[in-house]
């Protein structure tokens, strides 16, 4: 039982509330997604659960937080522990031991339980998360969503009745997130552990959840059935990504028809479309391409020939990989983790060379030359802009790359003015890069890659944990970029967010190209990585709709 | 790929009791301060070796080694530069130099920096396997029973935990401002420090986000509860563990023992003294060989007892 009434935060040294007059009450045994734009509260609202807020974050707060009949403000966070087991987002900051039964024990020692105890309650643990294969392993040899499991056993093993769990899918692979919601599932529904889970991947959770609450800008917008929340119209005018399947319904709610039951499911989407299609015809609509015709005498701009590389003699990520990208083209590189894509986009800009093969790049080898040469000629972009922003001003980094790559200083001037401009970032030229919200710092990430205009340019999963604006947001810059005659390669396993951009798809498996082809030829036919919309389209082929729509406007255009 | 961290490569030296391998590296590391004599030093650094073998660790050994042998080449170059001491001048310089007068090359002076080299190789060898077999959980219980303050010992753990991350984490920043056209591999040692500078600095901010959340992590599961804690596993020493530990002893007082005979000295200087031996000092010397291997072989005899009995 969680009673929070009337509670307002602001951090200390912070002018804004983080928290502002919030007033909730979460029953025993429910499933609750709390979700929202970044900043609005999210983490807030879960350090306040247990204590590190006020306790470990200092501030100012009022109002009163109750959580399994302790009051937080009266309670410290180690004694909340027992009561109340928290989950972070990046799995490799919660490990404290070497290996996988110290780590889970790590708590139960703090509260200096016996032996006999703490072996009763690992081997327990152990298989309620269903790690019991990894008992003996080093944490530093598990994969981000095997370590997650971890941190979650290692948290249940005090008993908690309930589990918050902030962003707990945001560093992980698709399938890793999977897992991790499947067993918080489970969790909630077979031992009934009431769950608070911040997640901003709507289309995944949705159908697990009994409510959800949003927040925005530190206050509660809306609270309610997760199909009442998605009901409301007023989600996506706050900037919250509405799951493609609710997008439909709400599409055909738009064209007249009566829409009882907002779908979570694609199983649910299905019912919906076969009760709307009663009767009616499904029209038969030409899918236009935005098909680019390549000249036959294009020169590629980017060309692997018989690439082969290993880390070591018993590590090969890539084998006899060959592949052309022309001028202009928007390529997605897909492919399960460790399936290689990393390893060749790296040859790219040679950050990497070839074990054996070639890649040539406008007609330079990247064996005769450096990564801060090819700098010109491509812009590489990695995930995380906190990585490397050490400036003290917004224009100082974006002049950084030019000067670098060797622009005179009036050049330097006038490319970053532009760049600047081009980005919207003119009003944060003389800021602190850090100080900066999520979104910006992307946005100074990328520009300070494109100032020196490279012709290619290659992004690895940028879009990983980013909140559904800023993904938009990003994808519409790369389709003006690419509109703009720039070559666009990303790499990317969040096939939701791509479906709308780019036009050709390679899948890597295993080191191994093994389908290259245009997007609707691949996604279309993909078991798992099709997205929601066109497992929808394929399962009702029967009933005369095409099965390789992706999007949900096309699926709109051929509803009547 | 050589990864310097702690990884069970599956062999019987992985199963010791953490308190044996601790004090054999101890009994390796005392003898090789005890003794000047070269020959002596070069026989420690042999008797590291099976353990070095049956460890699985040779690549890493040998890639620690090469710096080792590095530092040990400065070494002599340093000392055969630096000392003026030894009678057998084997080159001098013409002129008196400024700060460093005459430099007089003996061949005292390159002997001595042999012998200091094979000690530091000696220590650095054992070294190596104090951070490849001891399990780092297990080290830091065993430094708990030696009465050091957990959250001391914790702490240190934690810095080897996060070791690699942090490895991880500059590569990716070293990538990153290449890709931003930085050279790290260009211009003079200076300038090439100045470019570390940008790691440094997202590598620092990055660190400190990363040592907030841990404590963040630590605090949510009962870190620092004020009561005294137990432990999920206590390191526990069984009468075979106490034999081999006893037996990981045993050089180490042999040694001192011969030490005390004069055994093991050696004068550099003004003249090399003599390597040969006397008798008795070579049965001593084949002892205190079978002395620091006899641990090794009880690890092993014990191994066949446990699987006889299975």
């Amino acid at each position: 039982m969680i009673r929070i009434d009337d509670l307002s935060f602001r951090y200390g040294g912070s002018s804004q509330a983080a928290l502002c007059d919030i007033t909730l009450d979460i029953d025993d045994g429910e499933f609750v997604l709390i979700t929202g734009l970044s900043g609005g509260g999210k983490s807030s609202l879960c350090r306040c659960l247990n204590g590190l807020i006020p306790h470990f974050y200092g501030g100012k707060i009022s109002g009163r937080v109750e959580v399994a009949g302790l009051d937080v403000m009266k309670h410290s966070t180690r004694e909340l522990a027992t009561s109340v087991g928290m989950v972070f987002q990046d799995p490799e900051n919660q490990l404290i031991a070497f290996d996988v039964e110290r780590e889970i024990a790590f708590g139960l020692e703090n509260l200096s339980f016996s032996p006999d105890m703490m072996a009763k309650r690992v081997e327990e643990v152990l298989d309620a998360v269903n790690i019991t294969a990894l008992r003996h392993r080093h944490v530093d040899e598990l994969s981000g969503g095997e370590k997650q499991k971890v941190a979650i056993a290692s948290v249940l093993a005090l008993y908690p009745s309930i589990l918050v769990l902030d962003e707990p899918t945001s560093e992980l692979d698709p399938k890793g997130a999977e897992e991790i919601l499947a067993l918080v599932k489970r969790l909630n529904d077979e031992m009934g552990i009431t769950v608070v889970l911040v997640e901003h991947r709507l289309e995944r959770v949705m159908a697990y959840v009994d409510r959800v609450v949003v927040l925005d800008k530190g206050k509660v917008v809306a609270d309610g059935s997760p199909q009442s929340v998605l009901d409301e119209k007023k989600l996506s005018r706050a900037g919250i990504g509405i799951p493609p399947l609710v997008a439909l319904a709400h599409g055909l709610r738009d064209k007249g028809i009566e829409i009882n039951d907002i779908p979570l499911t694609v199983k649910e989407a299905r019912a919906m479309v076969i009760r709307t299609l009663h009767g009616k015809n499904v029209e038969d609509c030409v899918i236009s391409e935005k098909r680019r015709d390549r000249n036959v005498q294009d020169q590629p701009l980017l060309e692997v020939k018989g690439l082969w590389y290993a880390y070591s003699s018993d590590l090969v990520a890539l084998k006899n990989v060959n592949l052309q990208v022309y001028p202009g083209e928007f390529v997605l590189l897909m492919g399960r983790n460790a399936s290689g894509k990393t390893t060749l986009v790296k040859h790219f800009n040679g950050l990497l060379r070839p074990t054996k093969g070639d890649v040539v790049l406008n007609g330079i080898n990247t064996k005769g030359t450096t990564v801060a040469k090819l700098a010109r000629q491509v812009g590489y972009v990695f995930q995380n802009p906190d990585e490397y922003l050490f400036c003290d001003t917004v224009d100082e980094e974006i002049a950084f790359t030019l000067k670098n790559i060797g622009f005179g200083k009036t050049d330097i001037v006038r490319l970053t003015d532009q760049v600047l401009d081009r980005f919207g970032l003119m009003p944060y030229k003389q800021c602190y890069p850090h100080s900066l919200s999520g979104g910006e710092k992307q946005r100074v990430a990328i520009a300070s890659v494109l100032a020196s205009r490279p012709s290619m340019i290659v992004l690895d999963e940028p879009t990983r944990g980013m909140e559904y604006g800023l993904k938009v947001q990003l994808m519409k810059f790369l389709d003006d970029y690419r509109n703009g005659g720039g070559t666009v390669i990303l790499v990317t396993q969040d096939v939701e967010t791509v479906v709308e951009y780019g036009d050709r798809v390679i899948l890597l498996s295993e080191g191994r190209i093994v389908v290259d082809g245009t997007k609707r030829e691949v996604l279309s036919r993909a078991l798992l990585l099709s997205p929601q919309v066109n497992r929808l389209a394929q399962s009702l082929r029967g009933n005369g709709v095409r099965g390789d729509i992706l999007t949900v406007a096309e699926m709109l255009s051929v509803l009547p | 790929m050589a990864s310097y961290k702690y990884r069970d490569r599956g062999t019987s030296i992985y199963r010791l009791n953490p308190w044996c391998k601790l004090t054999w590296i101890g009994s390796i590391v005392i003898l090789a301060l005890v003794f000047d004599n070269p020959f002596y030093l070069l026989l420690l650094f042999l008797a590291t070796l099976p353990m070095v073998l049956s460890a699985k660790v040779m690549r890493e050994w040998a890639s620690l080694m090469k710096f080792s042998l590095l530092l040990g080449l400065m070494i002599i170059v340093m000392n055969a530069l630096l000392s003026n001491r030894g009678m057998d001048v084997l080159w001098q310089s013409p002129v008196s130099l400024p700060l460093m007068g005459t430099i007089r090359i003996t061949l005292q002076a390159i002997v001595y920096g042999i012998g200091q080299s094979l000690r530091l190789m000696t220590i650095l060898s054992a070294f190596t396997l104090l951070i490849f077999t001891i399990d780092p959980d297990d080290l830091l219980l065993s430094m708990r029973k030696l009465k050091l303050p957990y959250k001391a010992v914790l702490v240190s753990s934690l810095a080897t935990r996060f070791a690699p991350v942090l490895m991880n984490d500059a590569q990716t920043i070293i990538d990153v401002q290449s890709c931003r056209g930085v050279e790290f591999d260009r211009g003079k040692w200076f300038s090439r420090a100045k470019r570390y500078v940008m790691v440094m600095i997202p590598l620092l901010s990055n660190s400190l986000d990363r040592g907030v959340q841990v404590a963040e992590a630590m605090e949510s599961r009962a870190f620092g509860s004020g009561q005294d804690r137990s432990f999920y596993r206590e390191v526990q020493i069984t009468s075979s563990d106490k034999m081999i530990l006893a037996a990981a002893a045993l050089p180490c007082f042999t040694g001192i023992y011969m030490c005390y005979l004069g055994q093991g000295e050696y004068d550099y200087y003004p003249i090399l003294g003599s390597l040969s031996l006397s008798s008795f000092e070579v049965v001593m010397v084949l002892v205190l060989m079978l002395l620091l291997n006899l641990g090794f072989f009880l690890m092993y005899l014990r191994r066949r007892v446990l699987i006889d009995q299975d």
